[in-house]
């Protein structure tokens, strides 16, 4: 649906984002994960079409989006980082303007219009001036306004952003509604929302793409797939460290700051929690904690974009560290 | 098309519940009113010759100048800058439509708005041609000159506004275009060299619209505004297609 080939930005000497190269299949949720800064903007405005790429190019059904930008754009909806609207119109009348400005039939747009106020759950003030709206309800606006064409992809930067957590679980629940008959893709920097929402994730860091694939793929692909934390009373020294390391499906044993508080990474698809448990018996120590974390998709975020060299030990498949595009089938 | 009367029908919107159009347009008629007190006086002298022209003076006196040079860039400069600098500009230019529908679109509205301005001072000869015998050649002829070199203004200004965040950035920098494309004829005619004071002749705003409230119509003058109007507008649109700004 959407392919965009080697993108890369540069603003003067500052290169934003720097070879970027990912398709969107049709029906995806996609998630582009990144600290703030990362280009995630930059990325998003160049595949909507508003601002060029230094490099690279971009089709949406098979449109390139600078040479058939009219076509291209129609198949496209578009909510922005800041959703600015024209904050003297009213809603009804500012909906009616975006759907004259997508060129719609005069007998489509009224349904249109009533289509996107009741999915986005605008009846209550479709006659209200857009600048006594409160930001969650301008969030609506601005997406009843990306989807009104009935565009088949539709670009959402950040859109829970500002809001509060009410209104965060409305706007989830709406882009998961609106995500079900169409290619979404999704920009962000709060994980668990990709989590919930996404298909597939792109993890951008200093405008490259670091790391790609399913949330839980990316969780897997991380070194230790869970991690146990113990506490034994009256247990420590070396001799207990090694005892612990040699344990099956054990990788690596760190001693906590606590006295007698141990942190195992645990090889993939093992579980340690019994051996460790036959362990304390064994060598008659008292097990005060036992507890298995599995890794989530945070943690191979912080170590991706924290550690640069991370991204080499990350991964066998779609990431590789130099130099770094991740090819992607479509 | 219908994107295109989107844009037109939402910046005359825009214009009309915004204040400072009734300012200008108090601001506009007040200066006009003062002019039309001088005609009236000027007919009511008997000492003046019978059958003078005084509606040049309506279409070439220091309010006509003053009012054009100050009103058109307050027109114009919040059509692109403050699309920028609220954001809007961004959902805009994603919209199915080309950079010149929306620089056009603008640009009609601003002719439209400017020619409403002038509207209202239509009933001053009408008030006159009561208690007088009026020409109306010289009048239409005025209108059309203070249309093409009103739009021809607009255009600079939309320009203006095109390359900032900041309206009165986008104002002053078409008050200065405009200051230079006015004063810059007139001065040259100080000039010792003949062919400048000719070449700048061709472009003398003052002479020009001075001929047009004598009724005279010349071609060479409108294709100077329509050409210099189309390089503008042209301007306008690379600058919004080229997008650098954050």
């Amino acid at each position: 649906m959407i392919e965009a080939r080697g993108l890369t930005r540069r603003y003067g000497d500052f290169t934003a984002v720097r070879d970027v190269s990912f398709s969107v299949a049709d029906g995806e949720i996609l998630g582009i994960l990144g600290p703030n800064g990362a280009g995630k903007t930059t990325t998003i405005r160049m595949i909507t079409g508003f601002l060029p790429p230094s490099e690279g190019r971009v089709t949406i059904n098979g449109r390139d989006l600078f040479e058939d930008p009219v076509e291209a754009r129609r198949m496209l909806g578009y909510l922005p980082e800041n959703v600015a609207l024209y904050s003297e119109m009213r809603v009804d009348e500012y909906l009616a303007f975006r759907a004259q400005l997508a060129a719609m039939k005069k007998a489509e747009q009224r349904p249109a219009i009533d289509r996107a106020v009741s999915a986005c759950l605008l009846g209550g003030v479709r006659h209200q001036i857009i600048s006594t709206l409160s930001k969650g309800y301008r969030q609506r606006v601005g997406l009843a306004a990306a989807i009104l064409h009935g565009p088949r992809v539709l670009v959402l930067d950040e859109p829970t952003v500002g809001l509060d957590p009410n209104q965060i679980i409305a706007i989830r629940e709406l882009i998961r509604d609106l995500g079900r008959e169409r290619t979404l893709i999704l920009s962000t920097h709060i994980l668990p929302e990709v989590e919930q929402l996404c298909d597939r994730v792109l993890i951008i860091d200093r405008g490259r793409l670091i790391a790609e694939g399913t949330p839980k793929e990316l969780e897997e692909r991380s070194r230790g797939r869970s991690h146990l934390t113990v506490t034994f009373r009256g247990g420590s020294g070396d001799a207990l460290l090694e005892g612990l390391a040699a344990l099956p499906g054990v990788a690596q044993v760190a001693a906590l700051e606590d006295a007698g508080r141990y942190r195992l990474d645990v090889e993939p698809d093992r579980d340690a929690r019994e051996a460790v448990f036959r362990l304390a018996v064994d060598s008659g120590l008292v097990l005060l904690e036992l507890a298995e974390k599995k890794v989530s998709l945070e943690d191979v975020f912080v170590r991706l974009t924290q550690d640069p060299a991370a991204g080499a030990s990350f991964a066998p498949a779609a990431v590789s560290a130099e130099p770094v595009t991740a090819e992607v089938e479509a | 098309m219908t994107s295109f009367m989107a844009v037109v029908q939402r910046e005359l919107r825009a214009y009309f519940v915004s204040p400072l159009a009734w300012v200008i347009l108090t601001f506009f008629l007040f200066g006009q009113g003062l002019v039309f007190v001088t005609i009236v006086g000027y007919l009511n002298d008997p000492r003046q010759v019978a059958g003078a022209t005084p509606f040049d003076y309506f279409f070439n006196s220091f309010f006509f100048w003053l009012t054009l040079l100050f009103i058109t860039p307050v027109i114009t400069m919040r059509l692109i800058a403050e699309e920028r600098r609220s954001g809007t500009l961004e959902s805009l230019m994603t919209a199915p439509i080309t950079e010149f529908q929306v620089v056009f679109g603008k640009y009609l509205a601003a002719c439209t708005f400017y020619a409403f301005l002038w509207l209202p001072t239509a009933l001053y000869p009408l008030m006159l041609s009561r208690h007088s015998t009026i020409d109306w050649g010289p009048i239409a002829a005025g209108y059309l000159g203070v249309f093409c070199v009103g739009c021809m203004f607009l255009a600079i200004g939309l320009f203006g506004s095109s390359f900032t965040k900041n309206q009165i950035v986008a104002a002053v920098s078409t008050f200065f275009i405009l200051i230079a494309l006015f004063l810059v004829p007139w001065l040259g005619s100080l000039l010792s060299n003949q062919v400048l004071v000719d070449a700048l002749g061709y472009i003398n705003l003052i002479d020009h619209v001075e001929e047009f409230g004598k009724g005279i119509v010349d071609s060479r003058r409108l294709v100077y505004y329509l050409s210099t109007s189309a390089f503008f507008l042209f301007l306008t649109t690379r600058a919004l297609a080229a997008k650098k700004w954050r």
